[in-house]
């Protein structure tokens, strides 16, 4: 399969953190969705995948082709939403509209103003009189109507209500319907993540610490919930983290299947990427 | 590119309700007297151009420039050039003003002193640019402007000082001598130091970390 998007071994330092040897594969026509909590290094990964910092080591090469050396080929296929990035607020969404189409040269105003439309933003408003939300919409409109194969998003849905995050959803899973398109997202709503995603890479600390497909993460790995004295009779070998509770124990595995074979514990239920968040972060072992 | 000179083009246009009713104190002000057009095409041009290198902040417009095909290069290139029209659509207003106000004050039209000064305020104003962009896009616009007025006082203080102790008739000999080519020498002068200035800026927005 074709890798849109790869990151190799990229390193960044400042003063109190460190990116250390990222690496992420990103295949044609897919969604990664990319977690961790704040200041692990989802946005500083994703500004080094845009060029927006630029003393960093290690190589990212956007279909095919390297990140500094051909820069404006692939920002022509990119779509890039960023966290509170955008269009001086005092333009409005026609004012857009005029700059872009000289900006790419894919431009579709038509479908511009379908988007407009479809997501109920005014034309002629300035950005600053529109909701946070709505602001959002017209990030995420903007980033999409000059056709582009690989869309970035900095927390999309961040700022949506229920509603407005379902169409947004819909509008990605259409996005890559044709398979030639793909999308990395960072997101703080891993509910999203569960329907959209088909890989989860999971930062902490400015290290990959877990690059899966969602199948493999919901499916096989699990949260076994036990007493301390059934805690005690597990094998380290065979559990990730665990957490203690007031209560009882968590304990993440990587295989319900054979975790179930081995031990006669009956409370192993799915893993949610919440949970997993938090017993990769705060869990010990 | 011709996306990003717009786009600064638009964010002024966004702001011409507030910049006519300006324009139309002052026009009353000249005709009153109580002050010189000449001031105005820096006073409007710098003011202008500043509201917009602070909306670009407040909005991180500098990030999201750089995502887009040739954001780095561009994005820059357009401020410049929005600049320049800018620069090219007031002095033509003011000159107008000028020539009109003149006239119906003095029924003369006193071209060499009318365009001296309408050259004389532009020079200043391309000299005002040309060191303030590097200083937006270096240290963003609020430091930027506290080191402008820094400089613009120190330099008058300084040039105080000097002109009292210092014997500066040779310069002024000088100066008088270029005088007499100054149809030349200030266009030059001005697209030089225009062109110096959008090169450092292209080098500093070229290495920027967002």
């Amino acid at each position: 399969m074709e890798n849109i998007l790869e990151v190799n071994n990229l390193c960044k330092k400042y003063k109190g953190f460190e990116l250390q040897n990222v690496n992420i594969t990103l295949p044609k026509g897919m969604i990664m969705g990319f977690i961790g909590e704040n200041g692990a290094g989802k946005t500083t990964t994703i500004k080094a995948i845009l060029d927006l910092i630029r003393d960093y080591t290690g190589k990212i090469k956007l279909f095919g082709l390297d990140n500094r050396e051909d820069n404006k080929k692939i920002k022509e296929n990119i779509g890039a939403v960023l966290d509170d990035m955008f269009f001086p607020e005092i333009l409005t969404p026609n004012d857009i509209n005029n700059i872009m189409k000289d900006i790419y040269k894919n431009w579709d105003s038509k479908l511009y103003f379908k988007y407009l439309t479809d997501f109920s933003l005014p034309n002629n408003k300035a950005i600053k009189t529109l909701s946070k939300g709505m602001r959002k919409k017209l990030e995420i409109a903007t980033a999409i109507s000059h056709h582009p194969q690989l869309l970035i998003l900095d927390e999309p849905t961040s700022g949506l209500d229920p509603v407005a995050r379902n169409e947004v959803i819909d509008l990605f899973q259409s996005f890559i319907q044709n398979e030639e398109c793909s999308i990395f997202l960072s997101s703080h709503i891993t509910t999203d993540l569960e329907h959209i995603a088909d890989y989860i890479t999971f930062i902490n600390n400015g290290n990959i610490i877990l690059s899966k497909t969602r199948e493999e993460l919901l499916e096989d790995y699990g949260i076994v919930k036990c007493s301390k004295e059934e805690f005690e009779k597990i094998d380290e070998k065979d559990f990730i983290q665990y957490k203690k509770s007031k209560y009882e124990y968590e304990i993440l595995i990587e295989n319900r299947k054979v975790f179930n074979k081995k031990y006669d514990i009956d409370t192993i239920d799915k893993i949610t990427l919440e949970e997993l968040m938090v017993l990769m972060i705060k869990g010990e072992k | 590119m011709l996306g990003f000179i717009k786009k600064d083009l638009l964010m002024i246009k966004s702001n011409i309700k507030i910049l006519a009713i300006l324009l139309l104190i002052y026009i009353v002000m000249a005709f009153q007297g109580q002050m010189d057009l000449s001031f105005l095409l820096p006073f409007m041009s710098v003011m202008i151009m500043m509201s917009t290198f602070s909306y670009d902040t407040f909005n991180k417009w500098d990030a999201y420039a750089i995502t887009l095909p040739n954001g780095r290069k561009n994005s820059v290139r357009g401020k410049y050039i929005a600049t320049i029209i800018l620069i090219i659509v007031t002095t033509i207003i003011i000159t107008a003003l000028s020539f009109t106000i003149f006239y119906a004050k003095t029924k003369i039209i006193d071209f060499e002193n009318i365009i001296g000064t309408i050259l004389g305020s532009l020079f200043a104003t391309i000299l005002l640019q040309s060191f303030m962009y590097p200083a937006m896009y270096k240290f963003g616009p609020e430091k930027a402007r506290i080191g402008i007025f820094v400089v613009v006082f120190g330099v008058a203080i300084i040039g105080g000082f000097v002109t009292k102790y210092v014997d500066l008739s040779p310069m002024i000999k000088m100066l008088d001598s270029i005088g007499t080519y100054w149809m030349i020498v200030f266009p030059v002068t001005m697209i030089l130091m225009l062109y110096i200035s959008y090169k450092v800026s292209q080098r500093i927005y070229f290495k920027k970390e967002i």
